[in-house]
């Protein structure tokens, strides 16, 4: 049933997960002591549990509660959460656990007043942990799973000027978030397999996933992303490093909660990619090996939190393996087992940190006899460490024996290596535990100086809690709902309805022999302890698979050094990498739709067509003045035979005929060859000499002008096929220009259907090109200030070439060259006239070849022409009008009012609107209307942007009075 | 006269590919220009049909497409822009790097 409410356990952990970083706050932190703040933060989780337990009764009738937001419905994606008794399970441990230990963090990080920064961890932490086992999609569980790995690694590394939590931190998060990029790769193709995101559609679909060709790849990945969170052999090596999180970290996040998602994303899919022989054998496996390993590792140990590490560890390999199983009694062992570790664990590990808090020392070696001075904690340790042990009548002793009837329907050789497995990881458990107790709080202390004392009672009662739920769960004489809770769980786990009875003893079994031996047996290591684990470290010192985790790193180290080995920083090798990888690609994958017209089909060139002839001329004279920039050796004759091109192609555009096109053409390119000219003077000659290459091409670099040839010449060729295929296959009717051509002058009054298009039809695009000219200007003018500023000028360091020229003896012109007066009259008279000429252009733009671009480029020409004449700082200085940034800020200004008012006039933004309409007294032809501010303001901001320009890379060090 | 306006555009962008490829940094700069008067041409012949007289309405022959020619008019006046944008972060590096060879600016790594 859909229920809007769901989301309200997570809002109000995420809420009180502001409350904290809001805590952090000088003013609030000074008042507000980090035991106060959690008790009013505790509230936040417990709420949260009160809200999932209401919702038992009806999960236990099998009803899903179901949640969505949709977010991409044209991708179909959407954010949903889906409760059943699963998730209720493991989002009671999150809540329960939750705001014990939230309490706990209050004292322990007393008079700390900085750890507002853990408990808001903390909270976002359980809040995405509760986001996980309620997810009700892939992609919502994904999100979470990722959070759950970072606000791990920030927990791990919370005590960062340690290296020992950072290197502890940094591997978690490598190997859990390697095993997150795993699974979120292997749910993908769950859900196009399933053809669903959603858990509902996956989980009645598992019969087509089992079936499907990719099956081995899901189970492959999501099992690795699993595996990796729930510490499964060999990605366990995290858990023990991630130690040195703060003590109520580790409880909650690395026993309780965290390492838990993969158990219950495995649970989860089980439905849907279980019961096959690959999923038993690879879950009984890794889940058998991992059991072993911990249980083994564990009893090695000297560090109390160590220990419990190990054991976890191991214990997760147990759930691991039940998950692995087609038994109901395993589902039944899986949830018996998730709840008893989740109490147990933590309650040790809280414990673990009373005893870290109270005394200094967590090492086994120096602790002891603390019984008498800590009895309450003492109380609340056996408790948790006879449920560990699997003793009766503990309710680990009902998730042990449960673990051994599962294996009952299995061929013997199976059945008695996973059983026999089962009883030594469970005797070495019981030694752990044993090991646990007894030399913390039994006997005298080991070293005189660790002493300690009771802790306060919200900190002992914080693992006395889920010590104690553990006795009476399993004593209380089965209580019908608790049953029938577990029950429903794990039947959302397995599929069919699981019997769950938590009646300790069924009378005399094999699994009940099978317990006592185990009980014997860690009776025993317990014992021998010390023998045992002096053998241990004599046998097999250094078996922590870390190594595995060394060379990972190292083989990663290596293949990124050597794929950054192409890396040479230098930029023509990437660009020639780069444009033959595109040559050779588009080839590859597209020859085939190049059109390859026959020869006889293609139009000829018909020479007899004068404008056929023309063009043709035209374009000789372009492409052979372009190769004439290629080849001569020096920059200003090549920037020369660039501007021959140029004027060709304004040539060209004439016998389209597109006169406005030409136009502009012609007046941009004399412009650009007036900038480059200008920026050439500003790199020193020596510099440039240096570069020159082809001066010197058939002596010694013929082998690279040979690789910049191929790779030209065929992105060339690619370009000559990509134009021909579009010249013969485009439409020979346009869609949109009719349109423009219809209604040019009805709409825009302007008979120039170009001009109409670029200052009207397409008007905004026209007011975003010239803000881009001018910002282009004033970046410029940022950028060379800067340098200038930083690096010093590049003249500084120019030594005597005669290019070096100090601001005195600039105002004779350019270079210091002294102007004659022949030069110097044009120039007076050309800036008048380019001044009429632009005002022309734009008065009459509309119905007339120009425009205001046109314009404003003529000016600047003009403006060029003074700066090459009189020099920088005397242009400036007869100049003063001339200012521009105002002017670009001016155009772009003018034409946003414009377009403004005429929107309020007409309704559309730069709509036509003629303001003089009628009036007697205009010119011919000429009326102030929109077309004709915003081509004025299109004119001040290319003159701004260019005089910019021009001001700037003509004098980059230049003061300038804007 | 697509096949001659087809290969014209090719030998156009292969020029400047080249030019692009040069060591010295003035030469890359024309490089790009080229390049975007390859592109401008390329645009230009792509309009839907072969006109006989300007775009205007007032014309009797048969009008040249318009719509090219306005991107182009746009096109050409950016394109001086952005050269003259790489223009000035050519300047910073040769100043930076005391060189106009390409091959000696190598801080981009590390």
């Amino acid at each position: 049933m859909t229920d809007p409410t769901l989301l309200w356990p997570i809002l109000l952990i995420l809420a009180a997960a502001s409350i904290a970083a809001v805590a952090g706050l000088p003013a609030l932190n000074r008042r507000l002591s980090i035991t106060q703040l959690s008790w009013i933060l505790a509230l936040a989780p417990l709420s949260a549990a009160v809200l999932l337990v209401l919702r038992v009764p009806q999960a236990n009738d099998g009803t899903v509660f179901t949640w969505q937001w949709t977010w991409l419905p044209a991708l179909n994606l959407n954010l949903g959460l889906y409760v059943d008794s699963l998730s209720l399970l493991f989002g009671l441990l999150v809540t329960i656990i939750g705001t014990l230990v939230v309490v706990y963090a209050g004292q322990y990080f007393k008079g700390d007043q900085s750890a507002w920064r853990f408990l808001t961890y903390l909270l976002l932490f359980m809040a995405s942990m509760l986001g996980i086992v309620m997810a009700g999609d892939v992609l919502t569980l994904f999100i979470f799973w990722e959070g759950t790995s970072i606000l791990s690694f920030l927990l791990v590394a919370y005590k960062y000027q340690y290296e020992e939590a950072r290197n502890g931190a940094f591997r978690a998060l490598f190997i859990t978030g390697g095993g997150g990029i795993a699974l979120l790769a292997g749910l993908l193709f769950v859900s196009y397999a399933a053809g669903s995101t959603e858990f509902a559609t996956i989980l009645s679909s598992g019969d087509v996933l089992r079936s499907h060709d990719f099956y081995l790849v899901m189970l492959g990945l999501v099992a690795f992303g699993a595996f990796t969170k729930s510490a499964q052999w060999p990605a366990h090596i995290w858990l023990p490093g991630a130690m040195s999180a703060p003590t109520p970290a580790s409880a909650y996040l690395h026993s309780a909660t965290m390492v838990k998602a993969g158990i219950y994303l495995m649970a989860r899919m089980n439905p849907a990619l279980g019961f096959t022989d690959a999923w038993f054998w690879l879950l009984t496996i890794f889940g058998g090996i991992t059991m072993l390993a911990g249980a083994y590792l564990g009893l090695k140990q000297h560090d109390l939190k160590g220990l419990l590490a190990y054991s976890t560890i191991s214990q997760l390999g147990v759930l691991m393996m039940l998950i692995g199983q087609d038994v109901p009694e395993a589902y039944k062992a899986l949830v018996i087992g998730v709840i008893a570790h989740a109490f147990y664990k933590s309650a040790l590990f809280l414990v673990a940190g009373i005893v870290d808090h109270e005394t200094g020392t967590r090492d086994l070696r120096r602790l002891g006899g603390l019984r008498k001075v800590m009895p309450y904690t003492f109380a609340a340790g056996t408790l948790a460490a006879l449920s560990m042990a699997g003793l009766p009548p503990m309710f680990g002793f009902l998730a042990k024996e449960t673990l051994l009837v599962t294996v009952t329907n299995m061929p013997p050789v199976v059945a008695g290596v996973i059983r026999w497995s089962t009883v030594l990881a469970g005797s070495l458990m019981l030694a752990q535990a044993g090991l646990f107790i007894w030399e913390t709080f039994m006997g005298q202390t080991k070293d005189p100086d660790v002493h300690g004392h009771e802790a306060p009672w919200p900190m002992w009662l914080a693992p006395m809690i889920p010590a104690g739920l553990s006795l009476v769960l399993s004593i209380l004489p089965g209580p019908k709902e608790e049953a029938s809770f577990l029950a429903a769980a794990a039947q959302a786990a397995y599929g069919t309805k699981v019997k769950v009875s938590t009646v300790l003893f069924h009378g005399l079994t094999v699994e009940f022999l099978l317990s006592l031996v185990a009980i014997s047996l860690g009776f025993g290591l317990f014992v021998f302890r010390h023998r045992v684990r002096a053998w241990q470290t004599a046998v097999l010192p250094d078996m922590s698979f870390n190594k595995l985790y060394v060379w990972v790193l190292a083989a990663i180290d290596w293949a990124s050094e050597w794929a950054t080995r192409l890396q040479q920083g230098r930029l023509r090798p990437y660009l020639l990498i780069m444009l033959s990888a595109t040559a050779v690609l588009v080839f590859a994958f597209s020859w085939r739709t190049f059109s390859v017209v026959s020869l006889g089909s293609w139009p000829g060139l018909n020479l007899d067509d004068e404008l056929d002839l023309l063009r043709l001329f035209a374009l000789l004279v372009v492409v052979g003045a372009s190769l004439m920039s290629v080849i001569l050796v020096r920059d200003f004759n090549a920037i020369l035979a660039f501007g021959a091109a140029g004027l060709s192609m304004g040539l060209l555009f004439a016998l389209e005929p597109a006169p406005d096109v030409a136009l502009v053409q012609i007046v941009v390119d004399i412009l650009s060859v007036v900038i480059l000219v200008l920026a050439l003077t500003r790199l020193p000659r020596r510099q440039r000499r240096k570069a020159q290459e082809v001066a010197v091409i058939l002596r010694y670099s013929r082998w690279s002008i040979l690789r910049d040839t191929a790779v030209a010449g065929a992105v060339g060729l690619l370009v000559t096929l990509i134009t021909l295929t579009a010249l013969t296959d485009r439409p020979r009717e346009s869609v949109v220009t009719p349109y423009f051509a219809a209604n040019a002058k009805t709409l825009t009054g302007a008979t120039d259907i170009v001009g109409a298009i670029v200052v009207d039809f397409r008007a905004l695009d026209t007011l975003l090109e010239i803000t881009v000219f001018g910002m282009a200007g004033l970046g410029i003018y940022t950028l060379l200030r800067h340098a200038a500023q930083k690096h010093g000028d590049n003249r500084a360091v120019e030594d005597g070439e005669g290019t070096a020229v100090s601001d005195r003896q600039a105002t004779y012109g350019i270079s210091g060259m002294r102007t004659s007066a022949f030069v110097r009259v044009p120039a007076f008279v050309s800036l008048p006239l380019s001044l009429m000429l632009a005002a022309t252009h734009m008065m009459y733009g509309h119905n007339q070849p120009g425009d205001g671009f046109t314009a404003g480029v003529v000016i600047s020409l003009a403006v060029a022409l003074w700066y090459v004449v009189f020099g920088y700082e005397e242009t400036r200085r007869r100049l003063p009008w001339l200012r521009a940034t105002s002017f670009v800020a001016a155009g772009v200004l003018l034409a946003v009012i414009t377009g403004s008012v005429a929107a309020l006039i007409t309704g559309n933004f730069l709509g036509n609107v003629d303001f003089t309409a009628g009036w007697a007294f205009m010119p011919n032809g000429f009326h102030i209307s929109t077309s004709f501010l915003f081509e004025v303001s299109i004119c001040l901001a290319v003159l701004g942007g260019a005089a910019r320009m021009l001001n700037s890379l003509g004098h980059p060090e230049g003061r300038d009075r804007d | 006269m697509e096949l001659v306006t087809a290969v014209a555009v090719g030998f156009l962008f292969a020029i400047g590919v080249f030019q692009m490829l040069r060591r010295n940094v003035i030469r890359s700069v024309i490089g790009l220009m080229i390049l975007a008067n390859a592109v401008n041409l390329f645009l230009l012949s792509t309009g839907a049909y072969d006109g006989l007289a300007a775009a205007y309405t007032t014309a009797t022959d048969m009008r040249s497409d318009a719509l090219p020619q306005a991107l182009i008019l746009t096109a050409v006046v950016i394109s001086l822009g952005g050269t003259a944008f790489v223009l000035a972060m050519l300047y910073i590096i040769s100043s930076r790097y005391q060189t106009a060879d390409m091959d000696e600016v190598n801080g981009l790594k590390n």
